[in-house]
Order: C-alpha cells, then structure tokens, then sequence
C-alpha cells in the first residue's frame, strides 16, 4: 500500500527510528472492512437464532430489530420486500432464526445482519407447525362433516373477501356477472399475504360477519408459494372461518393447495374462480325453467277446465234422460265445448312453444272467451243467469247463450226434485 | 281458504326479490295442479302467475352485478408498513 502523506509529513521532522503512523480517513477504513467481510463466503450465507430486541417499523416499511442471545448482540435489518415476504413480524422477546447475509455498513462503520427470511425458531418446521396445528383443530371437530353447512341456492348478498388488487377479485367479478347478475358483492378487501396478513383477514372478515342480509362469504387468494399462503394456515384465521354465521366458501391458491383454513370452510373450493362458480348457480338456465313453470300453470288450468267439462257432461246426461227438448240445447252446448276443447288441444300440439299459445289464449279469458270455448249460460227474460233449476219453472222461456248468439227455449221440467232420485 | 292469490301490486313486485318471484310463481302452480281452488280462483291464479313469470324474466333480462366495497382506506389498522400494497405481488 502506498504511503499517503500527511500533516505528519510537512509540519515535523521525520522520526529517526519509527516509521511514520499510516493514518487512514474513516471512510477508507470502513470500506475495508466491508471488502473483508464481503469476501467471506461463510457470512454471505448465515442462519442464526437469537432473541428479537427493541424492532423498529420507520416509515420507510423496512424493519430495525436487534438479535441477542444472554452475551452477545447483533444489528439486524429486514427490509421492506423481505418483511412483506415473511411469515412472522418480528416482535420484541420473540426467538427467532434468521437467514441472511452479514455485511457492514459504511455509513455508520457498523455490521449488520441483513435478513432474507424470518421464522420462529423452537417449532420445528412449517410441515411440522401446519400438521401440529391441524391435528389440534381437528381434534376440536373444526373441521368435522357435521359442522358443513348447504350453500344457499340462490344467495342475494355474497360478501368476499381477498385483496382487492389483482386477478382473483376481477375473475371473481367476471364469473358473478357471467352466472348470476342477480346478486351483490360485498368487498371486505384485505391483504393476503405477508406477516400481518393473517390479522388483516380476520379484520375483513369479522367487518362482513357485522353485516346484515348477508346470505354467503367467499375467501380466495391466488396462487403462490407455500410461505404466500401461510396466513391461511394461521390459527385466527381458521377460527375466524370456523366463526362465520353464514355459509362460507374458501378458494385459495391452486388445485393442489390445501390450508387449513379450506379444512374448516363449508365448501372447499380449489381456486378463486371455482369459489364463485359453486357459490352460485347458473342463471342462464333460468328462462328455462321459468318457461317452465309457465307451462305447468297453463296445463293445471287447462285440467281445471277439463274437469268442469266433464261435470257438464255429466249434466247433459242428466238432462237428456229428463228433458230431451232441453237436452237438445244442451247437447248442443256441449257439443261446442266439446269442439272447441278439442280445437284448443290442436292448437297445443302445433305450438312447438308447448303450451305458450294456451298462455295467450288464456291471458284474454272473459265472459266471450269462455264462450268460444263452448261453454253456454243460461238466461230467463229479464236476463237473469239461471244457477239454480229452482229459479225456474215448467214452461218457462229460457234463452241459452252461446258464443255466436242465443238459443231460444223453454224449460220442459225442473229437475231438482226428480234429479235427486236419478243421481 | 289460504290459497287465495292476494294480489299483488307492481310496487310489490318490483320490490319483491327474485327468488321470492320464483318461490311465489312456483306456489301459484302447486295450487293449480292441485285442482281444488275452483274455475274462478283458477283463472285468477292463472293470471297472478303469469304476472310473477313476466316479473321474474325481466328481472334476469335486466341484471347487472352490483358491487360495494367495505371502508375503503383503513384497512390496514395496526398492520404498520411493509406489505400495505403487497396484497396480490406482480404474479398475481
């Protein structure tokens, strides 16, 4: 290394037997440090568990903590990206292991661990942590059949809750508008990952439980890394499911991605989009089925008027065994019914509509319509419609009204008295 | 007797959610098939009936998806820095 000159140099003789002090500008040494420790592999890659002391959480967004074990400390920075990463928030007392790399900072000549990732130490791996975990709720009966409620058929209010930035709310949005336009969607918007995650979604979650109407709750997330999915492995999180008052659906990540929050939803869906398909039905097919009931209601009538016309029938006979001028009449009446009962069954079977020709017809049903389909009223003189045979008497006149004009007759007996016997 | 269509008014229609329209449409018919309501009521069942179905496919013809988003802002109380905007990373 060169010798740089210094104030030493010009202002004092030069000693005799010592060699003049090297005398280095602070930066100059700090960076010499740096490249030594740079250059050490081994702290290019370090695990280390110690204690969280005293974090700190500047605006900034990256995280200031202190690791210590019972002799030593250590600084340690875990930067913005790498905190929105992890699974935990590192919090004053926890015991932690992290990895990461040690390198010194210039500025303020100190030495720093710079943590890539965060985990609590002591519990064993995530496996281990999400089996432990699974097998206490389980044995709560968190997860049992019996506690899995039916997805309501056609749900009004469905809320949803997931990160309100992204693929997964806009594809949830798309299916809805697709299958079923009916419904409103309430976003409970949260993040879904990160180490504040898991409280976040309780928040949006609870925020929805507070809402009234609401008939169904769907929590999605996309895909992503195991550690991404972490929150939905959280105890609160499951808890909080487990806590819904109504149906709830979860939809998290890929086919193969099972969180234990999906063990304890009413329905397992396995990604977002599929959530919001089997939360509701498809109402393309509705028309359809409206068509129908429609249909039905034509045919219900059509057998109610069926009925009436058989009950005449019974009547005609009735009357042709007592009266068979009368009964002229009215096997002539119902001769019409007859005819146009079976001119309306025609047109029902040319319709290829089924029964939507009927409809029409019988959306106009009034005193003439009935009559066209055959049906006739009788009327005394002064226009009165005869209901009861008591209203009239033998040699009465007696106008019977058909659709196309009015039959002049006259009552040849009564029948009240001699019908009791016959019927 | 209860199958009594009471009529409703095009406020009540209007008002009445769809499935309600469905379920009502789908009693008008039960009472039908069943027969008994007499050649009068039939008709004006018959009538109510097709009122709900037209009411309903109007409905479905003029859906649109409505949607309401909780506290905008504010959600994350308590959640302090990092991932406030890391909901969904760029692979999302």
């Amino acid at each position: 290394m060169d010798e740089q000159p210094t104030l030493w140099d010009s202002a004092a003789p030069a000693p005799t037997a010592r060699p003049a002090p090297r005398i280095l500008r602070v930066s100059d040494l700090n960076r010499r440090v740096r490249a030594l420790l740079d250059n050490d592999a081994m702290l290019a890659d370090v695990w280390v568990e110690g204690e969280v002391s005293q974090p700190s959480y500047p605006p900034s967004g990256h995280c200031f903590f202190t690791l210590k074990d019972a002799s030593s400390q250590l600084r340690a920075v875990l930067f913005r990206e790498e905190l929105a990463r992890a699974l935990i928030r590192p919090e004053h007392g926890m015991q932690v292991i992290c990895h990461g790399r040690l390198r010194a900072y210039e500025p303020q000549g100190v030495y720093q661990l710079y943590v890539e990732s965060v985990t609590p130490a002591g519990a064993g791996d995530l496996h281990q942590q999400y089996e432990a975990l699974r097998q206490k709720l389980a044995a709560e009966g968190l997860f049992a059949d019996e506690r899995k409620r039916p997805i309501p058929r056609w749900p009004r209010r469905i809320g949803v809750v997931t990160s309100p930035v992204g693929a997964v709310w806009r594809d949830i949005g798309n299916v809805m508008r697709r299958r079923w336009p009916l419904a409103e969607l309430v976003l409970s918007p949260t993040i879904v990952q990160g180490p504040t995650a898991a409280g976040a979604i309780v928040r949006a979650l609870h925020r929805l439980y507070a809402q009234r109407d609401l008939d169904l709750v769907i929590l999605a997330r996309g895909g992503g890394s195991l550690e991404d999915l972490w929150s939905f492995n959280d105890e609160k999180v499951v808890r909080a499911v487990v806590a819904a008052p109504v149906p709830l659906i979860v939809g998290v990540g890929h086919e193969s991605d099972v969180t234990l929050a999906d063990f304890a939803a009413d329905l397992r869906a396995p990604t977002p989009s599929a959530a919001a398909e089997q939360a509701v039905p498809d109402a393309t097919q509705l028309p359809a089925i409206l068509a129908r009931l429609r249909d039905r209601a034509s045919a219900a009538l059509l057998g109610t008027l069926e009925a009436q016309r058989r009950a005449l029938d019974g009547e005609r006979r009735a009357l042709a065994a007592l009266a068979p001028d009368a009964a002229t009449a009215r096997q002539r009446a119902a001769d019409l019914v007859d005819r146009g009962h079976r001119a309306l069954m025609a047109r029902l079977e040319r319709d290829k509509l089924g029964l939507r020709a009927a409809h029409d017809a019988l959306r106009a049903l009034g005193p003439q319509a009935t009559l066209e389909r055959g049906y006739a009223v009788a009327r005394l003189e002064d226009g009165s419609i005869v209901r009861d045979p008591a209203q009239v008497t033998a040699g009465q006149p007696l106008d019977v009204v058909v659709a196309r004009g009015t039959i002049g007759t006259r009552v040849e007996r009564t029948a009240t008295d001699e019908t009791e016997d016959l019927l | 007797m209860t199958t009594e269509p009471e009529t409703l008014t095009d406020e009540q229609l209007a008002a009445m959610p769809f499935d309600e329209l469905v379920a009502r449409l789908q009693r008008v018919v039960q009472t039908l098939e069943a027969g008994n309501a007499g050649l009068e009521a039939s008709i004006a069942l018959y009538r109510e009936g097709l009122r709900l179905h037209a009411a309903s496919e109007e409905r479905l013809r003029k859906a649109e998806l409505t949607i309401t988003e909780l506290g905008r802002r504010g959600t994350e109380a308590g959640g302090g820095t990092g991932g406030a905007e890391g909901g969904e990373a760029p692979s999302g």
